[in-house]
């Protein structure tokens, strides 16, 4: 941890308009992106990313610096606070589920050609399946493709363990194939 | 699928890492002023929270407040009173009572009391030891107790000898039977001996006018016998 930020969350643990003007200036991008990628909708997005940094100025006493950087904890905040607000506000969205273990049964090498190839119209394709995807499973893609974060913070911010996070992610990404597959037949 | 493998696979699903940079891209961008609306309702929920803490601050001291005031009532009314004899006051009053009862034996049919107060007697007698405090039977006191209450309404000064003699009485039949005497067994440190009842009361009244009258009839007295004294020395 840089001085900077031990400072920063020294300021926001004296609840100085400084250091909180300062962490939105500086994370405050990161978790929009993050909740407008999970909540619908622009003014949906708006009053989640309000909640969130009203309870990380409210309880920012509870950040441990040794269990995680500060940025994986707005994270997890972000995360919780966008999954629980689609849990209450969002009305019921049927997304693809592969009740038949389909994706289980597709061979690594076809599917890692696919996600492999940089081809427009392969990305196009991806793009039309990611939005079949549930919000958390796409969050997870996000995370780990996207943001580049290590399974032990994705785990950290979805509250589960790395292996979790890991068989999820490669069934995620099979279930992408699946959905594909479909678009294209 | 190991972390390992995982890790490999993100750098080579180029596609899917070119589609997820193209979904971010056209996510919907943040507005200017959000910040400043967040700080706002910051502000605005640290002045809330501050009233809110007040009140719930007061909310949960009111409980613990009339807790306090239970145990206090509960402490006030089960508390023994200050003036609690200790074992070796309790030990000096038992023997206290022990030689009065004896006393009270020893002169039962002389009517050894003193007239002046009806308390003292006649003649000292043996000097008993202070040792160990006479238990009297709980049936015994309780008689006692009603006697000592019934006689303690008339309060005429020959009445005094009744409890006496029956605290003798019961003191030296139970002497078989040792038993403590507690403040509360000695007939004087009863709340209902402290009040005066209405003939005690009546009575009183008596005396006090009875000792005005006198007054009156001396100061008569006096100014006569000053006035016989100027009319000689006329």
């Amino acid at each position: 941890m840089t001085e900077i930020d031990i400072n920063l969350i020294e300021g926001l643990m004296q609840q100085s308009p400084q250091a909180q003007q300062e962490l939105l200036d500086r994370y405050g991008r990161l978790v929009f992106a993050q909740v407008a990628r999970l909540v619908p909708g622009t003014e949906n997005a708006e009053e989640v990313y309000q909640d969130v940094f009203v309870k990380v100025f409210r309880n920012i006493g509870q950040y441990d610096s040794e269990r995680s950087a500060l940025k994986t904890w707005l994270s997890r905040i972000a995360y919780n606070e966008a999954i629980s607000y689609l849990r209450r506000k969002s009305p019921p969205v049927v997304y693809y589920e592969d009740r038949s273990g389909e994706a289980d049964r597709l061979t690594d090498a076809e599917v890692n050609e696919t996600f492999g190839r940089p081809s427009t119209e392969t990305v196009q394709l991806i793009r039309a399946a990611l939005k079949h995807l549930p919000p958390d499973e796409r969050a997870l893609i996000t995370m780990f493709y996207y943001e580049e974060m290590s399974l032990k913070e994705i785990a950290y911010v979805t509250e589960s363990i790395p292996t979790t996070v890991a068989s999820k992610l490669s069934r995620t990404r099979r279930k992408l194939y699946k959905i594909i597959k479909m678009l294209q037949s | 699928m190991k972390e390992d493998e995982l890790y490999t696979l993100r750098q080579q699903d180029s596609a899917l890492r070119d589609a997820l940079r193209l979904e971010e891209a056209e996510l919907p961008q943040m507005p200017s002023d959000l910040n400043a609306r967040v700080m706002q309702r910051a502000a605005q929920e640290a002045g809330g929270d501050i009233a809110t803490t007040r009140k719930s601050k007061v909310r949960k001291l009111w409980p613990w407040l009339a807790a306090a005031c239970v145990a206090a009532f509960i402490a006030v009314n089960i508390a023994p009173p200050k003036d609690v004899a200790s074992p070796q006051d309790k030990g000096q009053v038992a023997a206290k009572v022990e030689k009065k009862a004896e006393v009270a034996n020893g002169s039962n049919g002389e009517n050894g009391y003193n007239g002046s107060n009806g308390l003292e007697p006649n003649e000292p007698t043996k000097p008993i030891k202070p040792t160990k405090p006479t238990k009297i039977a709980k049936p015994q006191l309780q008689q006692l107790a009603e006697a000592e209450t019934s006689q303690a309404e008339e309060v005429l000064p020959p009445v005094v000898e009744e409890p006496r003699k029956e605290l003798a009485q019961a003191t030296a039949t139970t002497k078989k039977q040792p038993r403590t005497l507690t403040e509360h067994d000695i007939p004087i440190t009863r709340p209902e001996n402290y009040k005066y009842t209405p003939e005690e009361l009546a009575q009183l009244r008596k005396q006090a006018d009875e000792a005005y009258l006198k007054w009156v009839e001396l100061e008569l007295e006096i100014s006569k016998n000053n006035l016989q004294q100027t009319a000689q020395q006329e």
